[in-house]
């Protein structure tokens, strides 16, 4: 996670380049890419017009049933003798196809669609998430309305629909481009062999099918014109098949994978879980903060008392010197206990909070021993939520830049940026901080998190360590 | 009372130090403080204590190796008393350290140590072979609704006596307590093993051991 972008390379722009270019242009038809693409087209062209020809087949389904009701006989000749009989068949029929169709729709363009993921997956690698499953009950009726319900079903659908031209498209590519392209690149092999005819014989023109038209040419110099082209063509083709390619990946990534709303739940489905995951950690942190820390504390101090009791009620005279003791040491537990007690309170929310994410910030600038440069600017006021988690993080940051870093200045801003609040960390120290290393930067990461914020650690050894957190205004 | 030798497990120094000070004011003498459940283990094989005090919750895994601990004691050394403390009660923890003997047993709040006297009894009656049990777990099983038809026969100061008597009090501890005769009392005792259908019997422990078997089964 390095942000530090590399710089953009210049471009050659004198002869030395251009003949780069012209040699990656030539080279372009032959690279496996290329080859990758054109095998996809191959496919897709056959398995983007599958639902037209289903459609194709479906349609001829009710004259087909026609045909066979009749006995054969072809229906123009029945048509006139009982052609309110033949509505009648032919109607029902034409409606329960439709229905039948209507109804398996989402199926159908779920099975085709994840064909068309397999193979996106297989040749480029493109992971394109399913759709989810289907909700749907046992019972017939519920089945048929669950499916007709299904809306990633009507996205794949839907996908299906919008390839036709697609592949439409990837069929001109193949055909007009690399095939004619090619063809053409075999006139001048030819041309001797059946061009060879006695002088004064006038023989027709031939044509070279082109993208641009098809000129028709006569002569051996046309023949090595067509040539020419066709080479051209062979180059340019990539490029046509790469951007039908392109299209259809970019149409799978919208209506195949899942929609923007199976997406945003899934997100919200994560950061709840880590939400709640959060702040049962936290509980038990201040547990176990309670029990190590003031409760100890004040088990001792009871502890000291009644030994200090016990001994004044001896009989005779009490050891007033061990009695002494005994109470100097609950009187210093008590006081222990309360900076426990303290140091929990204002973990569990700073008073400082309170008037405002400035002041606090400003107060954990003030105490850290390393300077800090600090700069607020939040020109509207973030929901508790949202400024804890930011105090947290600062005072947390902080913390680790004192303790690990080995740096001699500190600077925190935090800036309000339309709907997003920004708290950018940087201090001059040596880096290396990992937050992959159990380290407590993985904690600040998850709560960041529980929230749709990011979490930003930018850390190469030898330094500097820039933390940067976004967050939304309103959690 | 003779001198006990005492084997502490506790992880929190403070309150180790403190316990280690108040037990030695009493007469009695730690051979070792220790701050784990192996060690534990280790120092009663080395020490042969007559009682063991240890902590519930101690490292490696701050859960209940105290508790385990304390269970293995019992197991390989059955004449040793154990006085489990815990900052927090758990009545499954009382029924696991209790399973089948309660002599030699004592499950306590860190907060009874405030009361000198009555803890050191507590650690005299356990290293005896008796039953200390915090008035905390036997509320926690009275109020358990499981037994609620037979526990309901008893008059309110029949229960006061079963709780003392589940806590480990023997009939004149109870007479103090509750400031009334040990004849009364011992007519109270009669009564609540015949409405628990009982059968009474003189070794306090086994009064305990009774009442805890049917409070808790």
């Amino acid at each position: 996670m390095n942000p530090v972008s590399a710089g953009q390379r210049p471009r050659h722009r004198d002869a030395s380049g251009l003949a780069t270019i012209a040699g990656a242009a030539v080279r372009s038809p032959f690279t496996p890419r290329a080859g990758r693409e054109l095998v996809f087209c191959l496919v897709e062209v056959p398995l983007g017009l599958c639902p037209l020809v289903i459609l194709a087949a479906l349609s001829t389904l009710p004259l087909v049933v026609t045909l066979v009701a009749h006995g054969g006989r072809p229906p123009a000749r029945t048509a006139g003798a009982h052609p309110a009989g033949v509505i009648a068949f032919v109607g029902p029929a034409v409606l329960i196809v439709l229905l039948a169709l209507v109804v398996l729709a989402p199926l159908i363009g779920r099975g085709l669609g994840a064909v068309h993921r397999r193979l996106a997956g297989r040749l480029f690698g493109q992971q394109i998430p399913g759709p989810p499953p289907i909700r749907r009950g046992r019972r017939p009726l519920s089945w048929a309305t669950a499916t007709l319900r299904d809306g990633p079903g009507w996205r794949c659908v839907a996908y299906l629909l919008a390839q036709v031209p697609l592949a439409v498209l990837g069929c001109y590519a193949i055909v007009v481009w690399w095939g004619a392209g090619l063809a053409a690149m075999t006139y001048p092999l030819w041309w001797p062999w059946f061009r060879n005819h006695p002088p004064g014989v006038r023989l027709s023109p031939v044509p070279v099918l082109t993208p641009f038209g098809v000129p028709h040419v006569g002569t051996y110099p046309g023949a090595l014109a067509a040539f020419a082209g066709g080479a051209a063509m062979v180059v340019a083709a990539p490029w046509v098949t790469r951007a039908v390619v392109g299209a259809d990946l970019w149409l799978m990534r919208w209506l195949l994978g899942p929609g923007r709303l199976a997406r945003r739940v899934a997100e919200l489905e994560r950061s709840r879980a880590l939400a709640v995951d959060d702040s049962a950690a936290r509980l038990r942190r201040v547990e176990r903060d309670l029990h190590d820390g003031a409760q100890v504390r004040l088990a001792t101090l009871a502890m000291s008392l009644g030994m200090a009791i016990d001994e004044l009620g001896t009989t005779g005279e009490p050891d007033l010197a061990a009695v002494r003791e005994l109470v100097a040491g609950a009187h210093r537990s008590a006081k222990d206990a309360l900076v426990d007690l303290r140091d929990l309170a204002r973990g569990i929310h700073p008073p400082a909070l309170d008037n405002g994410l400035a002041d606090a910030l400003a107060t954990l600038a003030a105490t850290s021993p390393v300077p800090v440069a600090l700069a607020v600017e939040i020109p509207r006021r973030p929901t508790p939520a949202i400024e804890t988690i930011v105090y947290f993080c600062a005072a947390e940051l902080l913390t680790n830049a004192v303790k690990h870093s080995g740096a001699n200045a500190i600077t925190l801003t935090v800036a309000g940026q339309g709907e997003l609040l920004l708290l950018r960390i940087q201090d001059d120290g040596h880096g290396g901080a990992d937050p992959a290393a159990g380290s407590g930067l993985a904690g600040l990461a998850q709560r960041v998190r529980t929230v749709d914020g990011r979490f930003e650690v930018a850390s190469p050894p030898g330094g500097p360590t820039q933390v940067t957190v976004e967050l939304p205004l309103h959690a | 009372m003779p001198s006990l030798r005492v084997v502490i497990a506790e992880d929190a120094a403070l309150f180790r130090e403190g316990l280690t000070r108040l037990i030695e004011s009493r007469g009695h003498h730690v051979a070792a403080a220790v701050t784990d459940g192996d060690a534990l283990l280790a120092a009663v094989e080395d020490q042969h204590p007559d009682i063991v005090v240890a902590d519930v919750r101690m490292p490696p895994t701050h859960t209940d190796e105290g508790l385990r601990a304390a269970i293995e004691l019992r197991r390989r050394h059955p004449g040793t008393g154990v006085l489990v403390l815990s900052q927090y009660i758990e009545t499954r923890y009382a029924a696991r350290l209790l399973e089948g003997n309660a002599a030699g047993v004592g499950y306590l709040l860190k907060d009874r140590v405030a009361e000198v006297a009555e803890f050191a009894s507590a650690l005299e009656r356990v290293a005896a072979g008796g039953t200390a049990l915090d008035p905390e777990v036997v509320s926690q099983l009275l109020r358990a609704g499981q037994h609620a038809r037979s526990l309901a026969e008893l008059t309110p100061r029949e229960r006061d006596v079963l709780a003392l008597m589940a806590e480990g009090k023997s009939n004149a501890g109870i007479a103090d307590a509750l400031v009334i005769t040990g004849s009364v009392v011992e007519k109270h005792v009669a009564s609540i093993f015949a409405k628990l259908r009982l059968p009474p019997s003189q070794a306090d422990n086994r009064r305990v051991l009774a009442v805890l078997r049917y409070l808790g089964s």
